[in-house]
């Protein structure tokens, strides 16, 4: 028996080396590359200055459109992502201020984002976990997920957890510095199918105040970056449009742009602008911020 | 609780340290350790059905008692029909009765009547068709005299319930098992080694082939009136590797597990896909339910004694029964009948044990024509394995017209987010690894096996499948 217990003690060290390296393997290769996605363009971009940074979920990825900002002379990336929260926005936030880039102005939607139950969403979440190791802020950020423990104990968890978008393709892409479509236009993505059924309903939604979005303001201030929150239009057919007016109530600085574009063919989704409409909105915001 | 769950990693060295190290004394307290493991296992699941089960092992363990007791026919007779029909009365009731009563009420439809059927809301219990077919076989053992009635509960409980071949088999035989849980088993060394090896091996068949394999199959399958020709055929090679990854390496990981225990089960898969005829595959996949089916069907029909027309028909009925014992579809009917008909030349040639020895290649003309037998055969299989994976008859029929029609061989996008050849490579190199060494159980252990058994854990975590989790396929029958 003893025999067989040094044997399986013997895989268990087997396994946790292979473990280890392959994390450190996965890491480096992460590291390597600031084309694939949105978080590697954060995290392994040399700093430079940057006029815009746009913030937030598909609300911010679909209607702010950054070709607009550069046309107007200004240097802008739409870090916006479907369906990321303030938490995400925070830690991105925080990781351009850690490396060093200089902000001037910070567009950051934030408008149905206030009434989500979820801190995270995993599915953006995720895309910061190659760097756990690597960055506090990231470890610091993820401190009060369940998972938290898991991720910092069991070296290489994180990468079979989310094995689909972090497994062995991406991090072979990641080493050969494969460029990836999340950056293309800086970051904004047009939508061009045009829906005509269109409708929502936000009455069960209730807006409330939020830590990430407290803490989006005191880095903004802290590093002198002038913060623009917005809320971004609706379709028509949307009930509880009074939401946008409770969110004003809770934090008054939020612009209000619910009711920019308000025609049905603007929107390819109900919470979602086409091309065409998000073009108008983003005329609108460069008007109103940076003429 | 699954084999590949991280619950079932903390279960197993659990039971394994109190086996080995509390309930050692005597095999009564190592028997009633693992009764009490398996129940636990089983009532992981739904502790409802546990009820069930017992009941199940009661009523076998008492009429086979009873059966050898009766000294008169008559009440012989009566115990062995008994526990036939109440066995074979659950699995119709939990598994096959909604089957039933659509199908009826379908064909009272089809000839102008108007009916409803009158559904059982139940969900099928875990296992049922593997510990009524252990139940079953003991009987029939007992009946026909070819085994002693076992007269300890405990040890013919254990017999049923063990709980690595408790939900997917192996389909164990009361004349194999029984004799080695009635002796205090001590601990071999060499037997664990290899039951750890044999652990990894089907975990690695399980994680990285087959739900990799599954991923893929399940894009391809799910969407496949949009898939040109190229997929279609991908789409059928991957369920192939899927359904074999996924069932062998649950049986290695069951096999395996035992062998921590002191306990050998029998061997259910022998390189299946290195058969040169349907004939051989049958010999080599699922080997517990083949014998079953063999010895408790095909012989007492009559067997191929009674000539070439009784040999076909028998052969008909155990490939249909075979199907619809893994599922109440007729899906699995007609996988269970194309089968039947792959037989048919064999039967009619009287080739159908032509390839019982190894297989072996070298430089010459001869191994082209095996490999090309292999080719066919597992080509057939994977024909046949569409109607497995189809949900409906006229889907199967659609996907395999489409491979002809669609006339297009080229790399697809699939909803996986991957190209339909990109899993090319792993299958590859695991049928490699595979040949290489199919004469042995597994490849890991033997020479460098500390090596091999890197190997096979980095391929399990760096290749395994993970957040897109599977239950096995074969727990559902």
């Amino acid at each position: 028996m003893r025999k067989f217990l040094f044997f399986l003690f013997k895989i268990i060290i087997i396994l946790f080396l292979i473990a280890v390296v392959l994390d450190i393997i996965y890491t480096k290769a992460y590291l390597h590359s600031a084309k694939r996605g949105k978080i590697g363009y954060v995290y392994n971009s040399e700093p430079k200055t940057i006029d815009v940074v746009i913030l937030g979920s598909s609300r911010a990825y679909y209607h702010l459109v950054t070709p607009m900002f550069s046309h107007k002379g200004l240097k802008a990336f739409n870090y916006g992502m479907e369906g990321a929260k303030l938490f995400e926005s925070d830690l991105i936030l925080k990781l351009l201020v850690a490396k060093k880039n200089k902000i001037k102005n910070v567009i950051l939607e934030v408008d149905l984002s206030l009434s989500s139950e979820l801190d995270y969403s995993e599915a953006n979440a995720l895309k910061f976990m190659p760097y756990f190791w690597d960055s506090e802020i990231i470890r610091n950020q993820f401190k009060n997920s369940p998972d938290y423990n898991i991720f910092y104990f069991f070296p290489f968890y994180r990468f079979m957890r989310y094995e689909t978008k972090l497994g062995f393709r991406e991090m072979l892409s990641n080493a050969l510095d494969k460029k990836g479509n999340d950056l293309n236009d800086g970051g904004y993505l047009g939508l061009f199918h045009s829906n005509h059924e269109l409708k929502s309903d936000l009455s069960n939604s209730k807006p409330r105040r939020n830590k990430y979005y407290e803490e989006i303001k005191t880095l903004c201030k802290k590093n002198n970056i002038n913060l623009i929150a917005i809320m971004t239009p609706m379709c028509e057919n949307t009930k509880g449009l009074e939401y946008f007016k409770q969110v004003k109530k809770i934090y008054p600085e939020i612009y209000n742009y619910e009711n920019v574009v308000t025609e049905d063919k603007y929107f390819s989704s109900c919470s979602h602008l086409t091309d065409e409409g998000a073009k108008i909105f983003t005329a609108r915001i460069l008007k109103d911020f940076f003429l | 609780m699954f084999f590949n769950s991280l619950a079932f990693a903390v279960f197993l060295p659990l039971v394994f340290f109190l086996y080995w190290f509390v309930f050692n004394k005597t095999k009564n307290t190592q028997n009633a350790l693992l009764i009490i493991a398996s129940y636990y296992f089983y009532s992981c699941w739904d502790w409802r059905f546990l009820f069930l089960l017992v009941f199940s092992t009661f009523l076998d363990y008492y009429t086979g008692i009873r059966i050898e007791k009766s000294t008169n026919e008559k009440w012989r007779k009566f115990w062995f029909w008994l526990s036939v029909s109440v066995n074979l009365g659950f699995l119709g009731i939990f598994k096959y009765y909604n089957f039933f009563s659509e199908s009826f009420a379908q064909m009272l439809t089809t000839v102008g009547f108007k009916a409803s059927p009158i559904l059982l809301n139940v969900v099928l219990p875990v296992g049922i068709s593997f510990y009524t077919f252990h139940g079953l076989s003991y009987v029939i053992d007992i009946y026909f005299k070819r085994i002693k009635a076992e007269y300890n509960f405990v040890d013919y409980s254990l017999f049923v319930s063990y709980f690595p071949l408790l939900v997917a088999g192996p389909i164990e035989r009361a004349t194999h098992l029984l004799p080695e849980v009635k002796v205090k088993r001590t601990f071999n060394f060499q037997q664990a080694k290899e039951g750890i090896c044999q652990i990894v091996w089907g975990l690695v068949k399980k994680v990285v082939i087959a739900d990799t394999c599954a991923t893929y199959a399940n894009a391809i399958f799910d969407n496949y009136a949009s898939m040109n020709s190229f997929s279609l055929i991908l789409g059928g090679v991957y369920f192939a590797f899927q359904i074999y990854g996924d069932f062998s390496g649950y049986s290695d990981m069951a096999l395996g597990m035992s062998k921590l225990f002191g306990l050998e089960l029998l061997r259910n898969f022998n390189y299946p896909y290195f058969s040169r005829d349907i004939a051989e595959f049958w010999r080599r996949w699922h080997i517990s339910l083949s014998s079953w089916f063999r010895d408790y069907l095909y012989i007492p029909l009559g067997g191929s004694k009674g000539g070439l027309w009784m040999k076909i028909r028998n052969t008909f009925i155990i490939f249909i029964v075979s199907g619809f014992w893994h599922g109440a579809n007729w899906t699995y009917i007609v996988w269970g009948f194309i089968n039947a008909l792959y037989f048919l030349p064999l039967l009619l040639s009287n080739s159908n044990r032509n390839n019982m020895d190894s297989i072996t290649l070298k430089w010459n003309f001869d191994s082209v024509r095996v490999l090309f037998s292999i080719l066919t055969t597992f080509l057939l299989t994977c024909v046949a394995w569409v109607f497995f994976r189809a949900k409906t008859i006229t889907d199967a029929v659609l996907y395999l017209k489409k491979i002809f029609t669609n006339g297009e061989f080229s790399a697809q996008y699939l909803d996986n987010e991957r190209y339909n050849y990109e899993l090319l490579l792993m299958i590859g190199l695991f049928v490699l690894v595979e040949w290489n060494n199919k004469t042995r159980v597994e490849p890991i252990s033997g020479k460098r096996s500390m090596l091999k058994m890197a190997l096979a854990i980095m391929a399990i975590i760096a290749f395994g499948t993970y957040s897109d989790y599977k239950e096995f396929i074969y727990f559902q029958f």
